[in-house]
């Protein structure tokens, strides 16, 4: 009786420190899983933002600008333009 | 003598009451039974509030940001998104009253606002006060720095418009509560919004997150909206506009382009226009989408229709000659040309634009039924259907109505409105060899069936017929485009000023390109012109040009003017020209 009591016992002890354990865990990971999604968020974020500035940089009323005042091109016309067909 | 111990002496032993002793153990027992209740209370019926109380103390709600969606156009370009901004926040009960005034200095100098305004706010008597919304990050980032007690920011979303004042009208803007105000932010406002989330969380004593309890609510960001709009055909169907509209001290200008096989509307430009991304001026004039909200007489664009109805009946053809005369007495007041012509032939009528001509052909040959059916058939007088707010539907009387004078005026686009949209939109019966396009804002790229309106034959003769306008003797010789073969209508109308016609103008033309194989309709309007011509054909018509020859050259159109061509079928072709000796800008066709 004594051994049956003193293995319980120890099973217990065994048990409540690995739910213990177990829960450290998963608060960890639980944290570790907040931190990346916020890293996810930020990096959304960022990426909209990129976009964004990619679209302000390739705009059609920079390009033109860049084109002509700082590169000095002219806008094509077709009496200069070569068209070739594409064979099927 | 019995011994007596002392403790036992008679004398002093306690006869106490049996009752006492009752008293003490049914109080211990009532005490018991009410501790026991009270913990039966507790576990109990009565658990529901100290379960609240606990769950106050270590559960927060949290808010799971959305964000409205994007807005591109068709070749996936943004011209709308929202971005993260920071709104500033002051909580008065919190931020100390001996605040150093280089503090606040700082601050009004970070947040652009003037320093007794700033004063004035940390005063007020609200708890909090938003000092400044949607700052930009890095500006917030030096607020935070400035560590002042009781100055927060919150997590807000900024929209941003790339292409600004180009695309204004057609992508509108929202306000500060992120909700839209204008073109297809409000339109779209259901798919386009944003619904936040809420979470609930468990919290440590130094607050920080450790445990999910529920998502009591999943965050939905908004859905992209995808349009028809090519910005880079937008960009220069806006600058030609803005343009012209400089050039000739115009009031206001507008032009749309639309894609004839899809019905896609490939821009929609009007000018003055406004930047989106400053909300201090969304006010008054600029916002107005004249190009659908702004009614007009279309005076000669009209010309075709009535012209078609006649050649459908077969009661005329493009060689049916005709005499004109120098005016033409119908009702109160005769009809006039801005040349006298003696005799003309139907297709000369459009050429020349000869009102006369258009009213003859009309009282001669149709009832105010055809005609109206006609007028109607191609639109006039109802509202498109995009999806755009406050597109009108302009004015087309019934026809039990209309006296002879009003029949012959009609006929030549008189005493009938329309938005230039509209008319944009009729053309594409002459573009799409008698069907009527159903017109979209959104990306599309099925050939769209359209309503058969008149018969292929009548579309492709009055195809060629608008052709010959643009051609020298017409009336838009300056509509010519570079490389392609175009064809259209100017039109000039007298502004109706009050009760009768002022002294100012409206010019327009609408046309179609390439006439060969008709790709585009682009309609394009001046509203009052006032240096030197106000006629369509000199101040609509070159605008036409430069959108038609950008616009199919973008959209890698095959040109089929009479130009001296470099068209090869071999790929392999030098890129430099011989005859020329000019370098040469390869371009692949695909057809």
């Amino acid at each position: 009786m004594n051994r049956a009591t003193f293995t319980l016992l120890a099973l217990l002890l065994i048990c409540a420190l690995s739910l213990v354990a177990a829960q450290q865990r998963a608060r960890k990971l639980f944290v570790a899983i907040e931190q990346v999604q916020n890293e996810e968020r930020r990096l959304n974020q960022d990426w909209l933002r990129l976009e964004y500035e990619q679209r302000n940089l390739s705009k059609s009323s920079r390009i033109r600008d860049t084109a002509r005042n700082q590169l000095h091109m002219s806008p094509i016309s077709p009496e200069r333009t070569l068209y070739i067909k594409e064979s099927k | 003598m019995r011994p007596v111990g002392f403790s036992t002496t008679p004398n002093l032993v306690l006869r106490l009451p049996m009752w006492r002793s009752r008293l003490m153990l049914f109080m211990l027992f009532f005490v018991f039974m009410l501790l026991l209740l009270r913990a039966f209370w507790i576990q109990g019926p009565g658990n529901a509030f100290y379960e609240a109380k606990a769950v106050r103390g270590t559960q927060r709600e949290l808010e799971l940001p959305a964000s409205r969606g994007k807005i591109l156009d068709r070749n996936g370009n943004v011209i709308a998104t929202s971005l993260e901004a920071k709104s500033v926040i002051a909580y008065n009960d919190t931020v100390p009253d001996d605040l150093s005034s280089e503090k606040i200095r700082q601050l009004a100098n970070l947040l652009q606002m003037n320093e007794s305004d700033l004063r004035k706010k940390l005063k007020e008597e609200r708890k909090q006060v938003f000092l400044k919304r949607q700052v930009d990050p890095a500006v917030a980032q030096q607020i935070k720095q400035l560590e002042i007690p009781g100055i927060g920011l919150n997590n807000e979303y900024r929209r941003f418009y790339p292409e600004g004042e180009a695309m204004a009208h057609v992508v509108g803007f929202t306000n500060v509560e992120d909700r839209g105000q204008e073109g297809m932010e409000l339109s779209h406002e259901k798919e386009l919004a944003a619904r936040p989330g809420q979470r609930r969380v468990v919290v440590d004593r130094l607050g920080r997150v450790v445990e999910d309890v529920a998502i009591e609510q999943e965050p939905q960001n908004g859905k992209d909206l995808q349009l028809s709009i090519d910005s880079k055909i937008q960009y220069l169907a806006y600058n030609a506009v803005k343009n012209a509209v400089e050039e000739h001290h115009a009031k206001a200008g507008g032009a749309v382009v639309l894609d004839t096989q899809t019905g896609e509307i490939l821009a929609l430009a009007n000018y003055p226009s406004y930047n989106p991304n400053d909300r201090r001026n969304l006010t008054g004039e600029q916002l107005r989408n004249r190009v659908l909200t702004d009614t007009f007489e279309p005076g000669s664009t009209i010309k075709p229709f009535t012209i078609s109805t006649a050649l459908e009946k077969g009661a005329i053809t493009p060689n049916t000659n005709m005499v004109i005369g120098a005016s033409y007495l119908i009702g109160p007041k005769p009809i006039t040309d801005t040349h006298p012509y003696g005799n003309l032939t139907v297709s000369q009528v459009i050429q020349k634009s000869s009102n006369i001509g258009t009213a003859k052909i009309a009282m001669n040959n149709l009832s105010p039924e055809e005609m109206w059916n006609m007028y109607s058939a191609v639109g006039f007088g109802q509202a498109p259907k995009i999806g755009f707010p406050g597109s009108v539907a302009g004015t087309l009387h019934p026809y039990q109505k209309w006296v002879p004078s009003d029949q012959a005026r009609i006929a030549f686009g008189y005493g009938i409105s329309a938005s230039l949209f509209q008319v944009a939109r009729a053309y594409t019966i002459f573009a799409r060899d008698g069907e009527l396009v159903p017109l979209t804002i959104q990306r599309s790229s099925e050939v769209k069936p359209g309503v058969r309106v008149i018969s292929a034959k009548t579309a492709i003769e009055m195809r060629s017929m608008l052709e010959t306008v643009t051609e020298p003797g017409g009336t838009a010789v300056k509509a010519q485009a570079d490389g392609y073969r175009v064809g259209g209508k100017t039109g000039t109308a007298h502004k109706l000023v009050g009760k009768g016609y002022g002294n100012s103008y409206r010019a327009y033309f609408a046309g179609i390109a390439p006439i060969s194989s008709p790709r585009i309709v682009v309609a394009v309007m001046v509203d009052e012109p006032t240096g030197g011509s106000h006629y369509g054909g000199d101040v609509a018509a070159p605008v036409f040009s430069t959108i038609v020859s950008e616009t199919l050259r973008t959209l890698n159109v095959l040109p089929d003017a009479n130009i001296k061509q470099m068209v090869s079928d071999d790929v392999k072709v030098p890129v430099e020209n011989q005859a020329t000796g000019l370098k040469a800008q390869q371009v692949v066709l695909k057809r």
